[in-house]
């Protein structure tokens, strides 16, 4: 909490996913500052990240701001609007008085999905949000698109966060209601009211809370596990002509010609049995099998 | 991925005569990824081997018949859609699959076309499109692109070609489609759904001729050739919603035309049982 009168600059770094609502957060946290007679900086990285891409938002606010961005370590409060981005900026943060405000719901970017094997567990940050709150002085993890959802429309995720940020902010609750209710679209002012209410009440709460349970929604989209198989690829030799389609056409570039210009699985470590090679096999030559690994017995 | 519901998973080796294999095409051609798209249509739809005819003319494609494990018919040059119309007539149990090339089906027997198109007789014509006469030595053909060389064309070929898909529709045809081999699930399920269609449908494959045409246009390997043409056509998401202005040679894919118009067979046998007075008509 700030207290009494602001004398020194306030970083705040707001991070997320492109198509999140960056860049509302942002501006809503500028325009608050400029009306309350802060200087005010805010730049940002958007547009080139597109929906799914990183995004982040710097707001510095105070008695004069001369640079427009952040120097690292010296982030006075981190909003992460998906819990990976969070934990990529993690370092920005001041190590002893820095609080960090993070949605615990995964968006799992597609470099995390490298290993295209069928029940190949994402490489997605394994920290969990016991570790992390552990590192810094204080923090919130909070499981705000899930709220979100339950009031109706997980888009206002960011209105979640945005009550969350109010807490640590000195900033009264209905200049912030306000601002939100100038910026958001009409037909979403409500829903946006809710939210905020919801993320500053669970906030009240104490200054290292963590609660990833707010709805089904994130329990769900844990459960979505795909089986895994194993691929058997077979070749029937006298049938190939080595017409390179197979070899060409693989995403995971498993297959080649041997040297009597038969295809052959060189690595089939690599091979996800998409069964691609089987259907553009234009001699019928290639046969994939998926089966289902059965758990060993007990 | 999508999980198949069926109560068994498609092999091709079900479909196709294993003492035939391995065919007689080219290395890369099209044709065999259009023979499996064919076994995988009639498989999901649930067509019985015994009661499935198929009908071919002559050229590459017209050997695709002899590999396939049902009752074949591998007629003479231009006319499999006049034996499939007699054998349609004849035994309206079957499912008859006419399967056709482009200079087969639009050349040498153009007028067939045409004519099985106007009585929409419930056929399956496939019409596999590789834009030469690759058997019998790489003439030109009524669908080979302008300035590509050909045996007969070696300056270049400057006839225009035929819509084949556009003729077959404004002929009547009553379910008209186009496919690339490259997206063979999506040729799967047009194939499945002009076999399904009551009346002439007719699909457009259009297939990869690399050893000939390929060689002699120096298009590259047949790896390459697919992905060209798949680039040539409109987007999937895009069709039969906007025209893309910045691609003028783009052709469309899927469903072309789709008509409700009265099946002939059916006519033609309300008539002959009225005539024999077994339906109370005339």
């Amino acid at each position: 909490m700030m207290g009494e009168k602001l004398n020194r600059t306030m970083n705040v770094l707001i991070v997320g996913v492109g198509g999140q609502g960056v860049i509302m957060v942002s501006k809503v946290l500028a325009q608050l500052c400029q009306a309350d007679g802060h200087d005010v900086k805010q730049s940002e990285v958007h547009g080139m990240a597109k929906r799914g891409g990183g995004v982040f938002s710097h707001v510095r606010f105070g008695p004069k701001v001369w640079s427009p961005t952040i120097p690292e370590g010296e982030v006075d409060i981190l909003v992460a609007l998906e819990w990976a981005e969070g934990l990529r900026w993690l370092k920005h943060l001041k190590p002893d008085t820095g609080t960090f405000i993070a949605d615990c719901q995964k968006i799992v970017p597609p470099f995390a999905c490298r290993n295209r094997k069928r029940g190949a567990e994402p490489a997605y940050a394994p920290q969990t949000p016991e570790e992390i709150i552990e590192q810094v002085h204080a923090g919130y993890v909070m499981d705000a698109t899930g709220m979100a959802a339950n009031l109706g429309n997980a888009r206002a995720s960011n209105t979640v966060l945005l009550g969350a940020l109010s807490t640590v902010l000195d900033f009264p609750e209905e200049a912030w209601v306000e601002i939100i209710a100038a910026t958001v679209p009409a037909k979403s002012v409500e829903v946006n009211r809710a939210a905020f209410a919801e993320g500053r009440a669970w906030a009240m709460g104490g200054e290292k809370r963590i609660d990833v349970t707010a709805s089904g929604l994130h329990k769900a989209h844990s459960e979505v596990h795909h089986p895994q198989v194993d691929t058997i690829l077979e070749i029937t030799e006298e049938w190939c002509k080595g017409c390179d389609i197979c070899v060409k056409m693989c995403p995971e570039r498993c297959l080649r010609l041997n040297d009597r210009l038969k295809a052959e699985l060189a690595l089939p470590d690599l091979c996800t049995g998409c069964q691609l090679c089987a259907w553009l096999c234009p001699d019928q030559a290639i046969s994939v099998t998926n089966i289902p690994v059965t758990e060993p017995a007990e | 991925m999508k999980d198949t519901t069926a109560p068994a998973a498609f092999d091709v080796n079900d479909w196709i005569r294993q003492e035939q294999m391995p065919h007689f095409l080219c290395p890369g051609c099209g044709h065999g990824i259009a023979l499996r798209a064919l076994a995988w249509a009639l498989h999901e739809q649930g067509i019985d081997k015994d009661r499935l005819a198929v009908v071919s003319g002559i050229g590459c494609s017209g050997r695709l018949s002899a590999y396939i494990d049902a009752n074949t018919f591998h007629t003479t040059h231009g006319r499999p859609l006049t034996f499939a119309t007699g054998l349609k007539l004849a035994r309206p149990d079957l499912h008859v699959v006419v399967i056709t090339g482009d200079g087969d089906c639009l050349a040498i027997g153009g007028n067939h076309l045409i004519h099985a198109a106007r009585r929409n007789l419930d056929i399956t014509c496939l019409m596999l499109n590789n834009e030469i006469y690759g058997m019998t030595g790489g003439q030109v053909s009524p669908t080979t692109s302008g300035g590509r060389y050909t045996s007969t064309t070696p300056m270049g070929n400057t006839e225009p070609t035929f819509d084949a898909c556009a003729l077959a529709a404004a002929a009547g045809a009553g379910f008209v489609g186009r496919e690339v081999t490259m997206q063979v699930l999506g040729l799967r399920d047009l194939i499945g759904q002009a076999i399904a269609h009551k009346g002439f449908s007719f699909v457009e494959v259009l297939s990869d001729c690399t050893e000939i045409y390929g060689r002699k246009n120096d298009l590259g390997a047949s790896p390459e050739m697919m992905l060209a043409k798949k680039s040539e056509m409109r987007p999937f998401a895009y069709r039969n919603t906007v025209d893309v202005p910045f691609r003028p040679n783009h052709l469309r894919t899927g469903v072309i035309a789709r008509s409700d118009r009265p099946e002939y067979g059916a006519a033609y046998r309300a008539m002959a049982a009225g005539l024999r007075g077994e339906g109370g008509g005339a």
